[in-house]
């Protein structure tokens, strides 16, 4: 290798690429026979090499490696059973309209085997052509997978497609594998009682890993290999030092706070990847630090941060519309604001008195920034002033904010405190 | 152009065959598809002009392509490098040809007006002392010198290097065939150097001689006989060779076709398929198996269909033959021959312009599905010895056809009552049968299997022919659509929807028309009537009221779930529909049981409580018997599972029947019970720490199994996902159980749970995440209907409720390890 000066780069790179990289992340989930990998794949191998016709579903909630784990499962039978296997893909957000799934089941019928497409095709044509095609491969020997990705979308309308398709899978001649994936755990619910009844309800659950799997896979994605291009000696004092880190109670409570949240493999993934890009290249070791700083970068309160940005004049905005909600004041706008802020600043005789256009630029920008909305989306026509409008932040929220703000003027945590 | 290949014919055999001199000859049925010639026209074929126009020609000078189709015959030979010549000697050995008699004519009927002095076609003929009918496999000559060839079978000859050739051949056979037939009888070897008789079948496995299957039997014009022969391959001559799991009678249908004189036939031989070759009792030696066709353009293999030799058979055959016009047509001189050949070796890379027609539109269809095959059959397919509990899943599926159908005996009599009531009456008055019941419950293979018991009566000529449209309403793209297809399936022809409502009325309701007799009685059969159901019913009015008709002989049996679909419409259309009714109530659980363990027959890898207990849940819920079907063989699905997984990581050993089994873990023994609770000579021994356990490869699926199964199916993955998910969103969920027990209103806002969740953690000694953390989580939960909830941009306005019921996560939440305190607020 043409040494780049620093090994640290090149470490770099490597993690990078293994933490966006989903099947290099999911492979030592794979040889444990509990493992959703192995249950999938002999699901679907026994779909290849048996002619079991199967219908599975994939729930889990997102970020949690359906989809991962299904390119895992179908690049190795691909690898395995070269030219006896057909994907095709569906996405459900695209897809969901059963003419237009049809149509693109018989393109990519047509690429797989090289076959010449015609968009023309009625539904009909293509529906027939579909189901002949299920008919010949079965007869070869060729297995098709249907991989449906957003499976709950399919489920509306008619259903004519899981229908036919599902039909299909019944007669004795085809060989194919329908497979769902959904983030709804309502999915099979949502099927119309015809196609449940010609699903065959297979489920694989995906759940976040557990404690262990954690600590497997954390070594996993960060020890650098020993035997390649990496300075020998560097990547053994990576190790360790990463082991050290593992091992650290401070590490593991900045890993439980993460995963307080949202506990799914994706959400780690990004906080590893925030981890490593503020990895020091001098020293060229991962710290604690880095990790520190990346949670905190991970665990942002949007809401907050708009607050801390606002303007002293926003700030009485959002207080007066606080003050007519605390009076039971159920709907207001623009108007009714002002007349509050009108009475504070008679009231209080602040120093912070703008002229109405100008504050009718600040409402907007809140509006903007969604710290307030609209009551409804008709008002359309309606000028600004006279659209009801609803605070979008509690009360507790604005506290905070006013709190933490730094110039914030003193009569506004006062009126807020009362 | 269209007479030039004739004289460019300069094959001996032209001489003996004399050239049918009739101008204008009656098409043959299997030729006017009219979508066929249209797609020959119009498909370009730049590389050759002549064939091209030729082939033109051809669709209106049937003789012609007859005869230079003949020459598939000599082609074949001109391929295997012998020169033809003429077999006058052979023809004069032979008994006149015009001695063959007639038993059935078919077809003639068709033809019956322009048949005067032209071809008749036959189904069976008695040539040559033999019978041959069509759908016959016959030996064909191969070589020209035909007279010696004939010797040969009846001379005993000394074959020396051939016999041993022969010979050879059979001492490398492959390894699975004496595993797969152990019937077979491997002929004991002569002697060396000993006179031996080559018999038949030798000569053809060592590609001496030809295999084909009759499609047509005709009478030329100068009265010689021909026939239509279809080619049966040795795996020798595909392009993969023969491949280690090949048999040795093995043969491949290919999709080459020939015209051959009936005199060049040996005699018949059998071609089977594996599943009569296995029951086949008659040990001769003329018989052989073929499971699968070649393609001979695109070397593929394809396994044949089983079911469907049928009209649809006959269908096929005759596109096939339009298909191979098209390619074969150019053939007649020797050039062109060599052309021919080239471009068939061409083929396999891409589609050549001739085929440039889409393939899933209607017209080009055929040209796609020859397409697809496999380069190589699998050997795993041939070769894989199946345990016992694949056999059970391969049995159970849902697409396997049960051999009887338990349970629904008195239905299908109703069912052929009725439809035998409504063809056999002189008058074939018009009827229409109403049947629903809840989905898996044999409806749709109830009737599907009455009208095969009718097609075979049908065939043995007790009732008259009918036809038969079978319709899904989930699978037409709109109602309308149905006029099109039900038209298409009676007639051939597509058009668009209101032409064909125009012409079905036409045919079913126009009084006037004539010739009515010779309409055949018509079964409608419509799946999933509901689906037809539009706004103004005019669709289900429509196909309804033909029956009603004097001389419609239409006879509809509409297919739906729910029993009361003809009270739901409109009072002409119930009046019309909901006369004769059948209910196909669900199973009970005996009857699911029954349809089980009948396709269980003879497969020994259920507990019979397993069984039961699947049954008896299914019947309690929906007595639906795909459900019933798919728990059990998701529990064998287990079960094999368990098996291969856990007992593969040293797998050298399963050949032999032993499975080590770690029973040092503390799952061990409990396995070994669970799954080999029959084992009766388990024999356990103790190596290097591990025990390891002999038994004869045998596992009953057991309640374990089941119990999984059902799990699966019937629950909500819910209150897993709930223990697993992150702290918060458990802490979020308690809170909204909490809301809800104290306001009692499912419905809470985001604001409201906030508030709850922060007095739940403060309480408890947790940090509060913050609001825009826990804003997340609850969107999470939404995700997955958890909760439902509205957009995350409505922040503490938006609106939340628990999708299960609060039982579910206090549930799932009680004793949580992780955070002991939610169980005081469940």
């Amino acid at each position: 290798m043409k040494g780049r000066e620093n090994p640290a780069e090149d470490a770099l790179i490597l993690l990078r690429s293994r933490i966006c990289n989903p099947n290099f992340v999911f492979t030592p989930f794979s040889d444990s026979p509990d493992s959703n990998y192995s249950k999938l794949k002999f699901i679907i191998s026994s779909s290849v090499t048996e002619a079991c016709n199967n219908s599975i579903l994939l729930l889990g909630p997102r970020g949690s490696g359906k989809t991962a784990v299904l390119e895992l499962v179908i690049r190795d039978l691909l690898a395995e059973h070269a030219d006896m296997i057909s994907v095709i893909r569906l996405n459900g957000l695209l897809h969901s309209d059963d003419n237009c799934a049809v149509k693109e089941i018989a393109r990519q019928l047509c690429v797989e085997h090289q076959l010449l497409f015609s968009k023309m095709a009625s539904f009909d044509d293509n529906s027939q052509f579909m189901i002949a095609m299920l008919r010949e491969c079965g007869l070869a020997h060729k297995t098709i997978i249907f991989v449906l990705d957003e499976f709950d979308f399919f489920t509306q309308g008619k259903q004519r497609l899981l229908y036919s398709l599902l039909d299909a899978m019944q007669s004795v001649t085809s060989q194919a594998v329908v497979i769902g994936v959904s983030c709804r755990l309502d999915a099979d619910q949502l099927l119309e009682k015809r196609v449940r009844s010609r699903f065959s309800h297979r489920k694989v659950l995906f759940l976040p890993p557990s404690k262990e799997d954690l600590q497997r896979l954390l070594e996993h994605i960060f020890s650098l290999p020993v035997d390649t291009s990496l300075p020998n000696d560097y990547a053994v004092e990576f190790n360790m030092k990463l082991h050290h880190i593992l091992a650290d109670e401070r590490f593991k409570e900045i890993i439980n706070t993460l995963l307080n949240s949202d506990s799914t493999v994706k959400h780690l993934l990004r906080f590893l990847f925030y981890a490593v890009c503020h990895m020091d290249l001098e020293s060229g070791f991962l710290s604690l630090d880095n990790f520190r700083t990346a949670m905190s970068s991970i665990q942002r309160q949007p809401k907050m941060e708009y607050l801390q940005d606002c303007s002293i004049l926003e700030l009485y905005i959002l207080v007066c519309m606080k003050r007519l909600e605390v009076k039971e004041q159920n709907s207001y706008n623009f108007n009714s604001v002002m007349k509050e802020y009108k009475g504070i600043h008679d009231a209080y005789q602040t120093s912070d008195y703008y002229a109405r256009n100008v504050c009718l630029r600040a409402f907007e920008h809140l509006v903007q920034r969604e710290l307030i909305c609209f009551m409804d989306n008709r008002g359309n026509n309606q000028s600004i002033e006279f659209r009801a409008v609803k605070l979008l932040i509690s009360s507790h929220e604005l506290y905070q904010g006013l709190k933490s703000y730094r110039s914030c003027p003193v009569i506004l945590r006062k009126l807020v405190d009362q | 152009m269209a007479e030039t290949p004739q004289k460019s014919f300069h094959s001996p055999r032209k001489a003996h065959k004399p050239s049918p001199s009739t101008p204008i000859i009656p098409q043959t049925p299997q030729t006017v598809t009219p979508s066929r010639s249209s797609r020959q026209v119009s498909s370009p074929d730049p590389s050759d002009l002549r064939r091209s126009s030729r082939r033109s020609s051809l669709q209106f000078l049937e003789p012609e392509k007859r005869s230079s189709k003949a020459t598939k015959y000599v082609k074949k030979g001109e391929r295997s490098k012998l020169p033809v010549t003429p077999d006058v000697s052979e023809a004069r050995k032979r008994k006149s040809p015009d001695e063959g008699n007639v038993v059935t004519r078919a077809r003639v009927s068709r033809n019956a007006g322009l048949m005067r002095k032209k071809r008749v076609y036959y189904k069976k003929v008695v040539y040559d002392g033999g019978e041959f009918a069509v759908g016959d496999d016959v030996y064909v000559k191969r070589r020209e010198n035909a007279s010696s060839d004939d010797e040969e079978l009846q001379v005993e000859e000394l074959f020396e290097t051939s016999a041993e050739g022969g010979s050879r051949r059979g001492l490398d056979m492959p390894v699975c065939e004496a595993r797969k037939l152990g019937k077979e009888v491997v002929l004991p070897k002569p002697p060396k150097g000993k006179k031996r008789k080559r018999t038949a079948r030798e000569k053809l496995l060592s590609s001496d001689l030809w295999t084909a299957h009759i499609e047509n039997i005709w009478k030329e014009v100068d009265g010689t006989y021909w026939f239509r022969g279809r080619w049966y391959i040795i795996p020798e001559e595909t392009a993969a060779g023969r491949q280690s799991h090949n048999l040795r009678r093995e043969l491949y249908r290919t999709n080459d076709f020939a015209d051959i004189e009936m005199e060049s036939i040996i005699r018949l031989c059998y071609v089977m398929s594996p599943k009569e070759f296995t029951k086949a009792n008659n040990e001769g030696d003329d018989i052989f198996l073929c499971e699968y066709e070649y393609d001979i353009h695109w070397h593929s293999f394809k396994r044949l269909a089983e079911i469907d030799n049928g009209e649809e058979g006959n269908e096929e055959a005759d596109n096939d033959v339009d298909w191979d016009y098209g390619k074969d047509s150019g053939s007649d001189t020797e050039e062109d021959m060599e052309y021919e050949e080239e471009n068939v070796n061409n083929l396999p890379s891409g589609p050549s312009p001739a085929h440039a027609v889409a393939a899933n539109s209607w017209k080009g269809r055929i040209f796609g599905l020859k397409k697809i095959g496999t380069k190589k059959i699998p050997g795993h397919v041939r070769c894989h010895k199946q345990t016992e509990l694949e056999r059970a899943k391969a049995t159970l599926l849902l697409a396997t056809l049960p051999k009887s159908l338990p349970c629904r005996t008195k239905e299908m009599e109703e069912i052929t009552a009725f439809i035998k009531g409504a063809i056999c009456n002189d008058q074939c008055l018009g009827r229409c049968l109403y049947i629903h019941g809840v989905p898996g419950t044999g409806k749709t293979m109830s009737v599907l299997s009455v009208m095969r018991n009718l097609r075979s009566e049908v065939d043995a000529g007790s009732i008259k022919p009918y036809c038969f449209v079978d319709i899904n309403g989930l699978k037409l793209a709109s109602p309308e659509n149905i006029y099109r297809v039900i038209y298409e399936a009676l007639s051939g022809h597509r058009v668009g929807w209101k032409k064909a409502l125009h012409l079905l009325n036409e045919r079913f309701a126009d009084e006037s028309k004539i010739a009515k007799e010779e309409i055949r009685p018509c079964i409608l059969l419509i799946d999933e009537l509901d689906l037809l159901v539009t706004r103004n019913q005019s669709v289900l009015y429509n196909i309804l009221d033909w029956p009603t008709k004097p001389h419609s002989k239409l006879i509809v049996i509409g297919i739906a779930n729910t029993m009361d679909l003809p009270e739901k419409l409109l009072p002409r259309i119930s009046s019309r529909m909901g006369i004769q009714r059948l209910c196909f109530g669900p199973y009970n659980y005996q009857q699911l049981q029954e349809i089980i363990s009948s396709r269980l027959k003879g497969i020994d890898a259920f507990e019979r409580q397993a069984i039961e207990f699947a049954s008896r849940k299914v019947a309690a819920i929906s007595g639906d018997a795909r459900r019933a079907l798919e728990i059990c063989r998701r529990a064998a699905e287990l079960a094999d599972y368990h098996i291969k997984k856990l007992t593969s990581p040293p797998d050298s050993s399963s050949e032999d029947g032993t499975l080590p089994l770690f029973l040092a873990s503390q799952t061990g023994l409990h396995f070994v019970e669970k799954y080999y609770p029959l084992v009766p000579k388990a024999t356990v021994s103790s190596l290097d720490g591990s025990i390891f356990l002999c038994f004869p490869g045998k596992a009953l699926v057991g309640m374990a199994e089941v119990e999984a199964a059902i799990q699966e199916m019937f629950q909500a993955p819910q209150i897993q996902v709930m223990k697993s998910s992150s702290k918060l969103s458990k802490i979020f969920l308690v809170a909204m159980v909490h809301e809800l027990y104290q306001t009692g209103m499912a419905e809470t806002t985001f604001e409201k749970l906030s508030v709850t969740v922060s007095c739940l953690c403060t309480s408890n000694g947790e940090k509060f995440p913050g609001w825009d953390t826990l804003l997340r989580v609850g969107c999470k939960l939404g995700e997955c209907r958890i909760i439902l909830c509205e957009a995350g941009a409505k922040h503490r306005l938006q609106k939340l409720q628990l999708n299960f019921p609060s039982d579910d996560v206090a549930f799932a939440l009680k004793d949580d390890k992780e955070l002991p305190w939610l169980a005081k607020y469940l």
